[in-house]
């Protein structure tokens, strides 16, 4: 009787302790659910003022960290005060950038409406999910964009937003560095006269100038002016993407190209390049120039990329090295007047300055209020007004991706010393370096990544002397023809 | 007391009417959250990534398997650069594995004679162990640095020309040294361990037989302290294979993909190029490799009796 009645308690106890279970796990199960499931739509307020239809939205924009997104994160207020619409920035390395998105498009939820979309790593492969701006651009309810599509640099636009489809447009160009000729004015300055009478032509840095007498200068500080200077040149030369990009450069200029149709593939892009051309003659003379000058170069240049390179360069190391242009602002700040900027020399066909530059585009995950609220912050970013706001910041800043903003008379006055917008000392070297005949444009293609890879880990080979230029051309034309025939699927 | 209860024959026939044997035991129920657990975290993504090595994974508009039979497998096995991988996995585990044994072996005998400010050395020895890995690259990037890296300055003294971190022999050994850096203090650790354990007694027999040091290393110490070193080495093996962030952030895998072991080809594959398919076969070669390893150390264990 006592088991039995001790029995009939712990029953009544354990039923009470299910339950508990029972309700805690429906809890927790709910709780999980609704933060897995679909998340709600943005409010809107129909009327009134088209910048603040949106009003207590929030944003995710995931972006690179690159100066631009610095200076916006520093200058968001004025969106918020605008929009009533706030902006989380979340900035990553770019290749868990890439990640990252290629993850938040595939689980069908837009975590990151707004998204800095590499033209080769993001919108290249996922083009298809991404919002065509085109749509939002006509939709009545939403602002126009100031000066419309035809504002932006129209290299850049079809670089960094267009991908195949002449028509649409995935992404609004954002920034645009691009590779430039920096060299240390001081040196060239102090050593000009020696250096022509040794040399036998003027050495000043400038579009008339060789790869050729590139490395004779180099070669020259190397052995005369070892009391300013370690080396004469740098290089980005790291088993890298920066690897790809400054060679690229000397590829272009000696007539070499990835594929047929290069300029075309680099512009607009393409799903089928067809085979790839490294092996040409051009190419493999592009490859031994580039093997020889790094054989004189900065011996550290194999464990540089950019910022690498970059840092040499501040350090007094290097009297000069191909770099991104929008490293002027951090130059001036280390090395104030000493360092200037020029083209890329030429080569035997002509010049070459890789272009790097990203567009901003929209989720297509998004729901339709996010997606009106992600344009309005497009619209923003890339206004010429934020564009000027972004120059003239302390935490950074790009360069203009509007022909109106380089119009403008203050931007125009700072592009000559004593300047309040440093990365303008670079305009007029870019200015020609976005001439549709010399910006460098690499293979906008899906699988691009992988081809990426196998060019750099090859080229990096050829340096390390495991193997030759020509079996490094050959090398790599075959791989990448690997890559292109097993095809892309996103 | 369930459990009494059931085992209890004077207890069963007091309830003749008790159900049979029911389906899942008592120790069944209990285990079950666990065993649901277990089977959500491990068992089911394994499933899906073998799924996934006979399939080419699409991403966009969500996650959709196309089967592509036995082509990623073929791949992974006649990939001349994957061979590679797996050479400077093998030289790379060898290395780093046997450097640490010694290493550790070796502080552990040494701090076993000190007496005075044994925990003291000790904490120092192990500071390097409470470093995450990926910090430990970040150092060895700085202190390996040509501009103002202080091993580079030092080397440079001595007559290095090179960029340690620049030519694939230097670059090589540099990580491997990082990694024996960061994990040596842990067989240190477990060897002085093992060394306190073997009964002072033993040892004093053996000096009043005339041993001498060696013979006693040889014949008393390493006997007895034989089994803990092979836990070590298991424990280290495991890591060793799946060895990642040192050399990610020190090299990305080169220069001229001289430190491009499988787990960084693996992460480079499913992350960069988003060949999740070619990914999953190489991350289950890895796992049957690592399994190979450990049973190998297991059973070792087990011929002495130390896994019952």
């Amino acid at each position: 009787m006592g088991l039995s009645r001790c029995r009939e308690v712990q029953w009544t106890v354990d039923l009470s302790r299910r339950e508990v279970i029972r309700g805690a796990l429906a809890t927790g199960a709910s709780v999980a659910l609704a933060g897995c499931g679909s998340h709600s739509d943005a409010p809107r307020i129909a009327g009134g003022d088209p910048w603040r239809q949106f009003k207590g939205a929030t944003l995710n924009f995931i972006s690179e960290n690159t100066a631009p997104t610095a200076a916006i994160a520093a200058n968001l207020r004025p969106f918020t005060e605008l929009t009533g619409i706030n902006v989380s920035i979340v900035t990553l390395e770019l290749s868990a950038l890439v990640q990252r998105v290629a993850l938040d498009l595939a689980s069908g939820q837009a975590q990151y409406q707004v998204i800095y979309a590499d033209p080769y790593q993001v919108l290249a492969p996922y083009q298809k999910g991404l919002v065509d701006l085109r749509g939002p651009q006509s939709d009545p309810n939403l602002p126009d964009l100031p000066g419309g599509l035809a504002d932006f640099i129209p290299t850049q636009l079809d670089a960094a937003g267009r991908f195949v489809d002449r028509q649409a447009v995935y992404a609004l160009p954002y920034d645009a560095p691009t590779m430039i000729w920096q060299y240390r004015r001081d040196l060239f300055d102090k050593y000009r006269d020696r250096m022509a009478n040794d040399l036998g032509f003027d050495p000043t840095p400038g579009g008339d100038r060789t790869w050729e007498e590139y490395f004779q200068i180099a070669r020259w500080f190397n052995e005369n002016a070892t009391s300013d200077v370690r080396y004469g040149t740098g290089h980005q030369a790291r088993q890298h993407d920066s690897l790809m990009n400054d060679f690229s450069n000397v590829l272009w200029s000696y007539g070499g190209d990835y594929f047929d149709n290069g300029k075309e593939v680099g512009r607009l892009g393409t799903t089928d390049p067809g085979p790839c051309r490294l092996g040409s003659e051009a190419a493999i003379a592009g490859a031994e120039f580039y093997n020889r000058l790094l054989g004189i170069a900065d011996p550290a240049s194999t464990t540089w990329d950019w910022d690498g390179v970059g840092a040499a360069l501040r350090s007094g190391r290097l009297a000069m090295c191909p770099n991104w242009h929008e490293f002027a602002a951090s130059n001036e700040k280390a090395m104030p007047g000493k360092i200037d900027y020029a083209p890329l020399p030429k080569g035997p066909v002509g010049t070459a300055n890789m272009y790097g530059g990203t567009g901003i585009a929209i989720s297509a995950n998004t729901l339709p209020h996010e997606r009106g609220a992600a344009w309005l912050f497009l619209v923003w970013s890339t206004s010429p007004e934020t564009q000027l706001t972004n120059l003239k910041s302390k935490a950074g800043g790009g360069t203009p991706t509007r022909t109106s903003v380089y119009a403008l008379p203050e931007v125009r006055a700072a592009e000559h010393r004593p300047s309040s917008m440093p990365n303008m000392l670079t305009a007029a070297a870019v200015r020609e370096a976005w001439q549709p005949d010399r910006i460098g444009l690499r293979p906008k293609i899906p699988m691009w990544n992988e081809c990426n890879t196998a060019v750099f880990t090859q080229l990096s080979r050829m340096l390390t002397g495991a193997t030759s230029p020509q079996e490094a051309m050959r090398s790599i034309t075959s791989r990448v023809d690997q890559i292109v025939a097993r095809g892309w699927v996103a | 007391m369930t459990k009494i209860a059931q085992s209890s024959p004077g207890l069963r026939r007091s309830w003749p009417e008790a159900p049979s044997e029911p389906r899942i035991r008592f120790e069944g129920k209990m285990m079950l959250p666990g065993l649901i657990l277990l089977a959500a975290l491990s068992i089911l993504p394994f499933l899906a990534l073998v799924a996934m090595s006979f399939s080419r994974v699409r991403l966009l508009g969500g996650v959709r398997l196309e089967l592509v039979g036995l082509s990623n497998w073929v791949r992974s096995f006649t990939d001349a650069d994957m061979w590679m991988s797996w050479l400077r996995t093998i030289i790379y585990f060898v290395l780093t594995v046997g450097l640490e044994m010694v290493l550790g072996l070796g502080i552990a005998l040494c701090l076993y004679r000190v007496l005075r400010g044994r925990n003291l050395l000790l904490g120092l020895i192990l500071l390097p162990m409470f470093v995450a890995p990926s910090i430990v690259g970040l150092l060895g990037r700085y202190l390996t640095d040509s501009t103002f890296g202080l091993y580079a300055y030092v080397l440079r003294s001595l007559g290095f020309t090179g960029d340690i971190l620049g030519s694939p022999t230097s670059a090589f050994a540099a990580v491997v040294l990082m990694d024996v850096w960061e994990w040596t203090p842990l067989i240190a650790l477990i060897s002085l361990a093992g060394l306190s354990s073997v009964p002072q007694s033993v040892r004093e027999a053996a000096a009043v037989d005339g041993a001498s040091g060696w013979m006693t290393l040889r014949f008393i110490i390493f006997p007895a302290i034989s089994n803990v070193l092979l836990v070590a080495l298991l424990i280290r093996s495991m890591d060793a294979i799946r060895y990642f962030d040192i050399i990610w952030v020190t090299t990305n895998g080169g220069p001229a993909d001289a430190t491009k072991i499988v787990p960084i080809r693996l992460y480079e594959t499913a992350f960069r190029f988003f060949d999740f398919g070619y990914a999953a076969a190489i991350g289950l070669t890895m796992l049957a490799f690592s399994i190979l390893i450990a049973r190998a150390f297991v059973r070792m264990l087990d011929t002495r009796g130390l896994t019952r």
